[in-house]
């Protein structure tokens, strides 16, 4: 299963509801997706959930790890899409 | 412990044995005082979102000296980008508090220290850069509160300190030991003084060797034997002992001054960061005022609410859609982000001292504070204008409440039939505490005078605005040869 660790920016003035966000990819990817702490060693992706364009977080400490950034609830919504789809090719892989 | 969790922080200022006084009488458990308390819960939140993962990016930093996580109040700035998440932090713990919270002046009171004791060990062999990097380290281990007190009652203010008729209105030393240093004076207005754990005290005023007694800089626990502490009045602040929890505005935080007094003080030797240095005091009241116009980016933050507050009343009365009005929010949100160009811009433009930390741009540091004197009390005025005279002229909650009064206190203030009327009140009275009540201190007059009045700012814009240099540019465009 894919390990996904959660980094958010520093919320100063996001435009979005950051935490309400990350409950929702949670939720719609349970099962499918195992959230742990960005610094867990096997992670395998960070997703730094930002709360606007400047997207400042402080990513220095995840280098050579695959990072993908979303800006707002639109890009959260396509992430989910994302890991959906790439399971359903990894499923029908399996199948052929 | 590298950082306290925010129930942490109040267990260890109930340690604390402050001496302090409001109303006339002692104050014996400061932190639960209801007046007081809401300070307290407001430094809290400092503590508190340092541990929450959807901050931590901006409340949290590495130290540059344990390599430890810290929170970023006990920090020394190691680049640019330390200023900004610090201007980002004043505007997110000014959103969630609605109110000065306090922890910034000890964060400006460090850094400022961290450049002034290396300069003057440069020049003389006094060692107090050392002995304030071990200071720092004890500050950061214990992710302590600090108060940064730098002004003082200063008497005449005509006279220098040693012409005062009154020797005490500069804080100064009185004695000499050879432990360390006896100092007697007081520090006025001075924000969050009793939610802290250390004074860290600082000169007022550039100083000349006439002045040297004064020219003093060091650091105490805050219940150091000898320090008293009177609170300042704010206004309606006795509203928080009425119970009920409509007509205090801000139901869960606020701010606080005090005047801190220093009756024949005893600090050791490994405290004290400047002995009589008289021609370093301007620099570091220079680089505090700096970093602490900086921190005004708190106000942006409250002008966050206050906004919100003000469109929120526009609905609740009905008028959201008026042009008028809408002008008016529009207006108040460029008055504000308008604050927040320049707390970011001084802090993009930062620079590197020789001790290694990052210091502000000067100029932009006082253009956005002498901003910071007039935007909020035009935001204020605008909030004011939307919300209606009613936010001064409502009852209370208990005529709210009354069996006798209710039933017409709710029938006349309403306005939408899909609007309750306690929540039309309990937004008016946010208002009110913004513009003229308890947190008006902090939104308003602070914004007036704390980190130096308008004519300070004034001062420091003149000598940095490099005149010569835009004479140069016109005289070339037009041709002028001389």
């Amino acid at each position: 299963m894919l390990r996904v660790g959660v980094k958010y920016c520093g919320g100063c003035n996001p435009e979005y509801d950051r935490v309400a966000l990350v409950e929702q990819i949670k939720e719609r990817l349970e099962g499918k997706v195992s959230f742990v702490l960005p610094e867990s060693e096997d992670v395998d992706i960070i997703l730094v959930v930002c709360g606007c364009k400047t997207a400042c977080a402080d990513l220095s400490s995840f280098r050579g790890i695959k990072i993908r950034a979303v800006t707002n609830r639109e890009e959260g919504k396509k992430f989910i899409r994302e890991i959906i789809e790439r399971e359903v090719q990894i499923n029908a892989k399996a199948e052929k | 412990m590298a950082m306290m969790t925010a129930e942490q922080y109040e267990e260890s200022l109930e340690k604390l044995n402050l001496v302090v006084y409001m109303f006339g009488e002692r104050v014996e458990d400061v932190v639960g005082n209801p007046i007081i308390r809401p300070s307290m819960k407001a430094v809290a939140k400092t503590y508190e979102l340092a541990h929450r993962s959807e901050y931590e990016d901006i409340m949290t930093v590495v130290s540059h000296i344990s390599g430890k996580k810290i929170n970023r109040f006990t920090h020394i700035h190691q680049g640019t980008r330390d200023l900004l998440k610090k201007s980002k932090m004043g505007r997110l713990l000014g959103r969630e508090t609605g109110c000065c919270f306090q922890r910034c002046v000890g964060m400006d009171a460090l850094n400022a220290l961290s450049i002034v004791t290396f300069d003057i060990d440069a020049k003389y062999p006094t060692g107090y850069y050392k002995r304030f990097l071990k200071y720092l380290e004890y500050v950061q281990e214990n992710d302590l509160t600090c108060d940064g007190a730098m002004t003082d009652p200063k008497g005449d203010r005509g006279l220098p300190p040693h012409k005062q008729p009154d020797p005490d209105h500069f804080l100064r030393v009185v004695k000499e030991r050879k432990d360390g240093i006896v100092v007697r004076g007081a520090k006025a207005h001075q924000t969050g003084a009793v939610n802290s754990h250390e004074v860290i005290v600082m000169p007022t005023l550039s100083m000349r060797k006439e002045d040297e007694d004064y020219a003093v800089s060091f650091a105490l626990p805050s219940d150091a034997e000898g320090i008293t502490y009177i609170m300042g009045r704010q206004s309606c602040d006795t509203r928080k002992l009425e119970g009920g929890n409509m007509d205090q505005g801000n139901l869960m935080f606020g701010g606080h001054e005090a005047l801190v007094v220093f009756d024949d003080v005893f600090v050791p030797w490994d405290r004290v960061f400047m002995y009589k240095e008289y021609d370093f005091a301007g620099q570091l009241v220079e680089d505090f005022a700096s970093y602490h116009r900086q921190s005004y980016a708190c106000k942006v933050g409250v002008g966050d609410v206050l906004i919100g507050a003000a469109q929120t009343a526009a609905e609740y009365n009905g008028v959201a859609r008026a042009s008028h009005i809408k002008d008016k929010i529009i207006e108040m949100n460029h008055l504000n982000e308008t604050l927040y160009c320049g707390c970011i811009a001084c802090a993009s433009e930062g620079h590197k001292e020789p001790s290694g930390t990052y210091c502000v741009n000067t100029l932009l540091a006082n253009v956005h504070k002498q901003n910071v004197t007039r935007f909020p009390y035009e935001m204020a005025r605008l909030a004011q204008d939307i919300a209606g005279g009613l936010m001064v002229t409502l009852p209370s909650e208990k005529d709210f409440r009354s069996p006798e009064t209710a039933k017409w206190v709710e029938k006349y203030f309403k306005a939408r039939p899909d609007v309750s009327t306690e929540n039309r009140m309990r937004i008016l009275r946010l208002i009110e505490n913004i513009t003229l009540g308890t947190a008006a201190v902090g939104y308003l007059t602070e914004s007036m005078h704390g980190a130096g009045s308008p004519q300070a700012q004034r001062i420091m814009i003149s000598r940095r605005a490099n005149l010569p240099e835009k004479q140069r540019a016109a005289k070339k465009l037009c041709g002028i040869e001389e």
